[in-house]
């Protein structure tokens, strides 16, 4: 920066770089925004094509989704410094509302036809009756719980998915903050929470359906007629629309002065309240906000992936998904987004039988089994020696490498120096 | 001249160790004070206090025109009442630009919301707080880059930002070069003019350039009062100073 310090002050006013320049004409944004684009384009006019498969179309879809929520997770932990290990929870209680919605209304459906060809016209609870025991037999059971009161209702159901996600992680948040849980203890508290949750949605008397879950969620009610290969089509620009605005929010958030106060309090949060931010409270905010966003996210993917059970509100689901913001590189959009698609893209691969297996000749490498062995060792390999994760690659391309100087560490010149000695 | 900091019978207790212990005394507004003390005076305990990072055991810290209690309040709202704080160590956001420490400290509305939805160009109040401390050639350059003494100067220049009333300095001196300190020194005489500072110190030679009230810490309580000259010629001051430092030789 020596050409900081000679050029001379005025340059600072009016000079490029210096000012916030509007969010779309920013660098990262517009090969965000390009690239995402590209990616949906081509991928619609392949699945058009035939080159590609529905479920092709669904995997990028979802991935899509993923990436919202990783992006939630680097605003949370990569800027912020909370590193929350539940909000996949929120992510999965998304998918619970909307799946709801999505059963009901095509039980619904199923029911009042096998209904109309009986003699007498059935009674509002002859019906009720009827989707009870089609959704709840599973578990045992034919009444309709308290919980799906509002099933019936998509926009009741659509606002359930952010707002109960939002409700939970504000009472959560608050307790947790104002008590200055931080750090490590943080995370434990959230992973218990999470954990205690996919424990209550395992018991087959919650109204949820136990372990199995909600089903069929990929039929949407009143598209009986429309085939999955266009509907997988609408999820995916879907996906990528939300994506976009999440990425432009999350841009927008992280940038001015918001941006500074939660970098503030991941490096320093008791310097920040000695400039008198209440910590707390952009704590909460951020956390809170990201649980909604992780909601929205949650509601676009189960449609797509067509069930959503306990199992994927599991603590594991919520560290992976710290684990892809590690290796995507924190306190960085892109780094987020990159982390996700790469490593949940990679993991369909390998897990879906996509890899050659590997002959040792004494042993076989069979990837199903070995994948997480190898998303372990690269968790590790990242961390150790490459802490900015695979965004970090994008320094080498613009060569700007950040200066870094922490604390006191290195040569220190003196900022008078030279002149004493000319003394 | 009237009292902004009134501090009355503050005890604090860690363990059992008293690390202030009956300790009154008041600053006016404006005026520039040190507070010198041996180690383990208490001086960065009295900071704590008074900056609501700890609470004491006994007594009350009153401040301002209404008296406000400030062991009543939390760390943030003692500084929006106006209470600025300097640590020893430089601590400023080192991955951030010095443009972007001095913004988040410019006195703006300070609620997450206000901040997030009421966006306002601060270049220009940046720029000024800069060259209050011969920094606005470095606004675009990470704070983890500048020399310690550049580091002081910024943590300076955001407190000077927050426009307080009362600035808290512990040890600015620490670890600068010699010219570095008379620029630290003419910073805080300049910012004496207009409200109250007070300096913690250890260096007897800073303490006498500042040429202000001086204040003896000693074990928890004030000790004595009064200009550089007249502390240094109290018998119980010399006491505690030589004292010690025949122990240290023994």
């Amino acid at each position: 920066m020596t050409d900081a310090a000679s050029s001379s002050g005025q340059k600072y006013l009016g000079g490029a770089g210096a000012g916030p320049r509007p969010l779309i004409a920013r660098a990262d944004v517009l090969v965000f925004l390009c690239a995402l684009a590209f990616v949906t384009i081509v991928a619609t006019l392949m699945a058009q094509a035939g080159w590609v498969s529905t479920s092709f179309v669904k995997l990028l879809g979802k991935t899509l989704c993923l990436c919202i929520a990783a992006l939630a997770m680097d605003l949370v932990w990569g800027f912020t410094g909370i590193l929350s290990l539940g909000h996949f929870a929120f992510f999965g209680i998304g998918g619970y509302a909307i799946g709801m919605w999505l059963m009901w209304s095509r039980t619904e459906g199923i029911v009042l036809e096998t209904l109309s060809r009986a003699p007498l016209p059935a009674t509002p609870l002859e019906i009720e009756e009827a989707i009870g025991s089609q959704i709840f037999g599973v578990v045992g059971s034919s009444d309709v719980p308290a919980l799906w009161t509002f099933a019936g209702s998509l926009p009741l159901q659509l606002a359930f998915a952010v707002l109960v996600p939002g409700a939970i992680a504000l009472i959560f948040g608050w307790l947790a903050f104002r008590s200055r849980v931080v750090g490590v203890y943080l995370s434990i508290l959230t992973q218990a929470g999470t954990l205690a949750l996919s424990l209550w949605l395992f018991q087959n008397d919650n109204g949820l359906r136990g372990n199995n879950g909600l089903s069929g969620l990929q039929n949407i009610p009143g598209l009986s007629g429309t085939p999955q290969s266009t509907l997988s089509l609408w999820f995916l620009w879907g996906s990528a629309v939300a994506l976009a605005l999440a990425y432009l929010l999350a841009a927008w958030t992280v940038s001015g002065r918001f941006g500074s106060v939660l970098r503030g309090i991941r490096d320093d949060e008791a310097r920040v309240r000695f400039l008198g931010y209440e910590v707390e409270r952009y704590k909460l905010a951020v956390f809170t906000g990201t649980a909604m966003a992780c909601g929205v996210a949650g509601a676009l993917y189960y449609p797509q992936a067509g069930i959503v059970n306990p199992a994927e509100i599991a603590p594991i689901a919520s560290i992976y998904l710290a684990v892809w913001v590690a290796i995507g590189g924190r306190g960085r959009l892109y780094g987020a987004v990159i982390g996700a698609a790469v490593v949940s893209l990679a993991s369909s691969w390998f897990t879906g039988g996509g890899a050659p297996d590997i002959d040792l000749g004494f042993y076989e490498i069979k990837w199903t089994d070995w994948w997480l062995v190898l998303l372990g060792l690269s968790f590790v390999a990242v961390t150790l020696f490459a802490p900015k994760g695979l965004g970090g690659l994008v320094d080498l391309w613009t060569a700007r490498r950040a200066m870094r100087r922490q604390g006191d560490l290195g040569p220190d010149q003196g900022a008078l120096r030279a002149e004493e000695e000319s003394r | 001249m009237s009292a902004l900091l009134e501090v009355s019978g503050v005890t604090k207790t860690f363990d059992g160790f008293r690390a202030i212990d009956d300790l009154s005394f008041s600053v006016n507004e404006p005026e520039l004070r040190a507070i010198i003390g041996p180690n383990g005076a208490g001086k960065t305990t009295f900071m704590d206090l008074v900056t609501g990072k700890i609470r004491p055991d006994a007594g009350t810290i009153c401040y301002g025109d209404l008296s406000r209690d400030l062991t009543k309040m939390s760390e943030a709202q003692i500084a929006r009442a106006g209470i600025g704080r300097k640590f020893q160590k430089p601590t400023v956001f080192e991955d951030q630009t010095v443009e972007e420490n001095l913004t988040m400290a410019l006195a703006a509305p300070r609620a997450p919301f206000a901040v997030l939805f009421r966006r306002t160009d601060a270049r220009v109040a940046a720029r000024g707080a800069a060259a209050r401390v011969g920094l606005e050639d470095r606004m675009q350059t990470p704070a983890g880059v500048l020399s310690h003494g550049q580091k002081q100067w910024l943590e300076i220049g955001m407190l000077l930002a927050q426009e307080p009333r009362l600035l808290l300095v512990d040890e600015p001196a620490a670890g600068m070069t010699s010219a570095e300190r008379e620029r630290t020194t003419e910073m805080l005489v300049e910012a004496a003019k207009t409200r109250a500072v007070v300096v913690i110190e250890h260096d007897m030679e800073f303490v006498r350039r500042l040429n202000c009230r001086v204040t003896v810490l000693h074990e928890g309580h004030a000790l004595a009062e009064g200009s550089l000259d007249h502390v240094c010629a109290d018998p119980r001051v010399i006491d505690v100073y030589l004292g010690r430092q025949e122990a240290a030789d023994a």
